[in-house]
């Protein structure tokens, strides 16, 4: 092995550290594990922990299941009871269902593309943070009995200060938009590392299909989280500042936040659905021994399925109000979802046709969530029907449907996905007796419990009473559906058992014990830390099949690129994100306390927020931007050149728009338009459906609005100049062009806030929506201020070496996007200028 | 533009395409149907049959032209993405078709 060029002085290890290629991947040792940024450990700790969550939730739900047991019963209270079935749902949604598919999908993509980690450990072990943080402020509600009663959705006006008084929205809003914070990171994070981080050879064309239902899951997570962000925001403002964005009478709307929730909660299903739907599709052709079925078909019926599962939120809103017109259109999205579901359905049964599967105990569950997820879309034809949605609205047939949907389409594939990939986390074998044994109890279980709600709802049972006369035709029904949840819960507790048994007691997993054809298996389990000493070209979708070498050879002897040490440094190969081809080498962090420091300011932000203690809040924020500002600061690498093996001579990083950072930036931009977008959306509905209370708001200064719009203008245009003048390596007027950018952004957010200087934003919704679009663009503007004097310092600290502009090639990209924010927001405000608000 | 990258863009277009077309619609239906009412039912038909036909051109141009190379299962990929974000197309406009107004 060459090495084209003299390392430079720096290489990233510490003086002292261990430089072998071994030591430099280690898991730090005792506390120090806290610190690892290793995707494994950090995808192992969102699963554990979703799991730890779905417990708590499913433990609530057999508490729901006991109340409704016998009519007229008081084992709980009707307060406790609302608080039950509140936390259920919110649990199992937020903090269980999404964190733990994202555990899995953060702990494989790696190991199936072929690359050594995540492309930003270190956002990852941040995004943990938040997620455990914000999870534990959520469950923390309980000890100050303040825990959420209004429903998983907090409904306004029920979830409003007026309504419901105290700490237990706020607990709900604060902890759960904290929580999210963690799913938007790990979608940016999953995009740019399927994009950028393959294996060489491994097109588009020939990624695992795990990876296809991934990428658009993640897509889906950064334009369906945003509006419950902003929509959790605003009602947390109304609650905290008393701004009136959902009160009628000062011309706010319910139904705003309605539209907002499910926005964010209707694709959410499909997002709860689609990478456990890919987890089905990588496991079957293992058992059948024969590829998926129509990849094409499977990928059409997935892109098809991220966006047209959009245009369904409003059919969680039948019953409202809304125009026929409007029914009518969401009532033809819902049905059409249902062609790419049955393309994806249909593709894995003609899998399961092609060969002689093999009834394993992931099969089983593969068996179960195939049956069951077929009634549950079946149901779900019946509610995209206006008039029958329009019968079952909350009853029990709806709680049915979304337990079948939800359960069959998840948690049957997910317990099959543990069976399956139990070797990688403990080296041994799950038990095929227990499994069996656990399927059975689950699936009878299940369905005991919930094929009977459908007739418990059709029968009239509303959904959330705490209890029921006798007498109606509910007795028996909820008698043998609580029976059936008895029969669930101990399904799972023997899969829990099993677990832990198999850690100690399983058989020895072998080199890939499947005989699976993703590379996953390529080492014996548990694979090393490094996941492959030399990155494997691929040649096929299925390389372990379709490549016998890989095999033959033990896993350290496979030839491939990046064979060995280079410098000290974590590295993988970043690649073309169409062909696959290595286009750069990437280096990764170390482990580094920092991203939990980070975190950790944070939850001192919500926490202190939730206490109103403001000053301590302050002091989070600090902690948060200061330990930011050291994440950034780290010497650049770029602009050095390494032989990675195989006829690869490849620079580390790459200045242009394939490199890893510039997609994640993008994925980033995707986030904050989608946030953007929600709150124009928001702005555009009040002003569209509440005339009157329109005309009552001051008008806008046209000349402040327009000239902020222009400085938004400026802002691109510095932010384009300062990208130019970085590639050319022109040091200094790149330096002032950094400065120039800073000082148009200030001068466009203070200009578009003196614009609304006539507004009061605490008399009237309308005008505390545009407050809103002002204080979010400022915000946007204020991340790009810090960035821009961040660059600019580093220039001036000499710390930017020739053909180190990534940071101010993004900066342009940033730049261009805030502009575009500000001319937008200009532009409302210049219309509510001239044509009056009204 | 590499065989690839024109096919990945073939797949996306349609998507892209169904999602502008929901949003007019959207759109179209509410500026009629809200309080502000902005526009009348006949407005709201000629605007989207316009918007219909242009989207149906955007899914179907991946259908009839899937870019050749690379790859067949991409091909096919985008093939029938078209198609289905075609019929999406139609579906979201049929209600402004048998629907006379926005039906109380």
């Amino acid at each position: 092995m060459t090495v084209a060029e003299t390392p430079p002085d720096y290489s990233g290890a510490h003086k002292g550290e261990d430089k072998t290629f071994e030591g430099v991947w280690d898991t730090p040792k005792g506390l120090r594990v806290l610190s690892s940024v290793s995707h494994r450990v950090v995808g192992r700790r969102f699963i554990y922990t979703g799991f730890a969550f779905f417990l708590i939730a499913g433990f609530l739900a057999l508490l729901v299941r006991t109340q409704l047991i016998v009519p007229g019963n008081t084992f709980l209270d009707l307060e406790t009871y609302n608080q039950v079935f509140t936390m259920h749902g919110t649990l199992m949604m937020f903090l269980f269902a999404i964190p733990i598919l994202e555990g899995f999908a953060v702990y494989l993509i790696p190991l199936m593309l072929g690359a050594r980690d995540l492309i930003f450990p270190r956002l990852g072990q941040f995004g943990y943070y938040c997620y455990l943080f914000g999870g534990i402020i959520v469950l923390s509600s309980f000890l100050f009995d303040a825990a959420p009663d209004g429903g998983w959705f907090m409904y306004v006006p029920l979830s409003t200060q007026a309504h419901t008084p105290g700490l237990s929205a706020d607990f709900w809003l604060i902890g759960i938009t904290f929580a999210e914070i963690a799913s938007v990171t790990a979608a940016v994070e999953l995009i740019t590392a399927i994009l950028c981080a393959r294996a060489p050879g491994m097109s588009l064309t020939k990624m695992p299909i795990f990876a296809w239902y991934i990428l658009i899951t993640a897509f889906m997570i950064a334009i369906g989280f945003p509006p419950l962000i902003i929509g959790s925001i605003l009602l947390e403002a109304e609650r905290l500042l008393g701004l009136p964005f959902f009160d009628p009478t000062l011309g706010g709307d319910p139904l705003l936040w309605q539209h907002l929730f499910w926005l964010f909660g209707h694709p959410e299903v499909y997002i709860i659905f689609l990478p456990a739907a890919g987890m089905v599709a990588t496991m079957l052709p293992t058992f059948v021994g024969k590829p998926l079925f129509g990849y094409g078909f499977a990928v059409a019926a997935v892109v098809s399925m991220g966006f047209i599962s959009f245009g369904l939120w409003a059919h969680h809103m039948f019953a409202t109000g809304l125009p026929i017109l409007s029914l009518s259109l969401f009532s033809a999205a819902s049905t059409m979802v249902t062609v790419p579901t049955g393309i994806q359905i249909f593709c894995l049964i003609a899998t399961l046709a092609s060969g002689r599967p093999r009834l394993t105990v992931p099969m089983l569950f593969i068996l179960g969530f195939l049956s069951i997820f077929v009634i549950g879309g079946l149901t779900g034809v019946m509610l995209a029907s206006v008039p029958f949605n329009w019968q079952a609205h909350d009853s029990y047939f709806v709680v049915a449907h979304l337990h079948y949907v939800l359960i069959g389409g998840m948690v049957f594939p997910l317990i099959g996905a543990f069976y399956y990939w139990a070797p990688h986390f403990t080296g041994r074998m799950m038990s095929e007796r227990l499994g069996r044994w656990v399927f059975g109890l689950m699936f009878v279980g299940f369905n005991v419990t919930f094929l009977l709600m459908h007739i418990t709802g059709l029968r009239g049972m509303p959904r959330r009473v705490a209890t029921y006369p006798e007498g109606l035709g509910w007795d028996r029904l909820n008698m043998l559906s609580s029976i059936g949840s008895y029969i669930l819960a101990a399904g799972i507790v023997l899969f829990v058992y099993d677990f832990f048994r198999s850690r100690r007691h399983g058989p020895i997993a072998p080199r890939n014990p499947w005989g699976a054809g993703t590379l996953e298996w390529l080492y014996p389990p548990v694979a090393p830390g490094f996941n492959f000493h030399a990155i494997p070209p691929v040649h096929s979708r299925e390389p372990l099949w379709d490549q016998p070498d890989l095999l033959e050879a033990e896993a350290h002897e496979v030839e491939g690129v990046m064979h060995g040490l280079r410098d000290g440094r974590r590295e993988t190969v970043g690649c073309d994100p169409v062909s696959g081809a290595p286009l750069y080498i990437l280096r990764l962090p170390h482990p580094t306390w920092v991203p939990m420091i980070a975190a950790l300011g944070m939850a001192l932000l919500f926490g202190a927020t939730l206490a109103s203690a403001y000053w301590l809040s302050g002091v989070g924020a600090v902690i948060a931007l200061a330990a930011f500002a050291v994440w950034a600061w780290e010497p650049s690498d770029s602009g050095v050149t390494r032989d990675a093996g195989m006829g690869h001579d490849l620079p580390v990083n790459v200045v242009d728009r394939r490199s890893h950072m510039h997609v994640a930036l993008v994925g980033t931009m995707l986030v904050l338009m989608a946030l953007f977008a929600s709150l124009v959306f928001g702005l555009l509905y009040l002003w569209n459906i509440r005339p009157d209370a329109a005309a009552a708001v001051a008008r806008p200064e046209a000349l402040t609005a327009g000239l902020g719009g222009l400085c938004g203008l400026g802002v691109a245009l510095a932010g384009q100049m300062t990208r130019r003048a970085a590639l050319a390596d022109r040091f200094g007027i790149t330096t002032v062009l950094s400065l120039l950018t800073a000082a148009l952004a200030i001068a466009a957010a203070g200009l578009l806030g003196l614009s609304l200087g006539p507004v009061d934003p605490w008399v009237s919704a309308l005008g505390a929506t545009l407050w809103a679009i002002v204080a979010f663009t400022g915000l946007v503007l204020f991340a790009l201020v810090f960035w821009a004097l961040f660059n600019a310092a580093r220039r001036t600290a000499r710390r930017v070496g020739p053909g180190q502009s990534m940071p101010d090639f993004n900066l342009a990209t940033l730049a261009k996007g805030a502009g575009l924010m500000v001319v937008v927001a200009a532009a409302l405000f210049v219309a509510g200028a001239y044509g009056g608000v009204g | 533009m590499s065989p690839l990258a024109r096919q990945i863009t073939a797949i996306a277009r349609p998507g892209l395409a169904w999602a502008a077309h929901f949003i007019a619609i959207y759109a179209l239906i509410s500026a009629s149907c809200a309080a502000r009412a902005l526009i009348d039912h006949p407005t709201v038909v000629a605007d989207a049959i316009v918007a219909t036909v242009v989207a149906l051109a955007l899914c179907l141009w991946s259908v009839v032209a899937a870019p050749k190379g690379a790859s067949a299962d991409l091909r096919r990929a985008a093939f029938w993405g078209g198609l289905i974000f075609a019929l999406a197309c139609l579906a979201n406009a049929a209600a402004l078709v048998l629907l006379q107004g926005c039906g109380g």
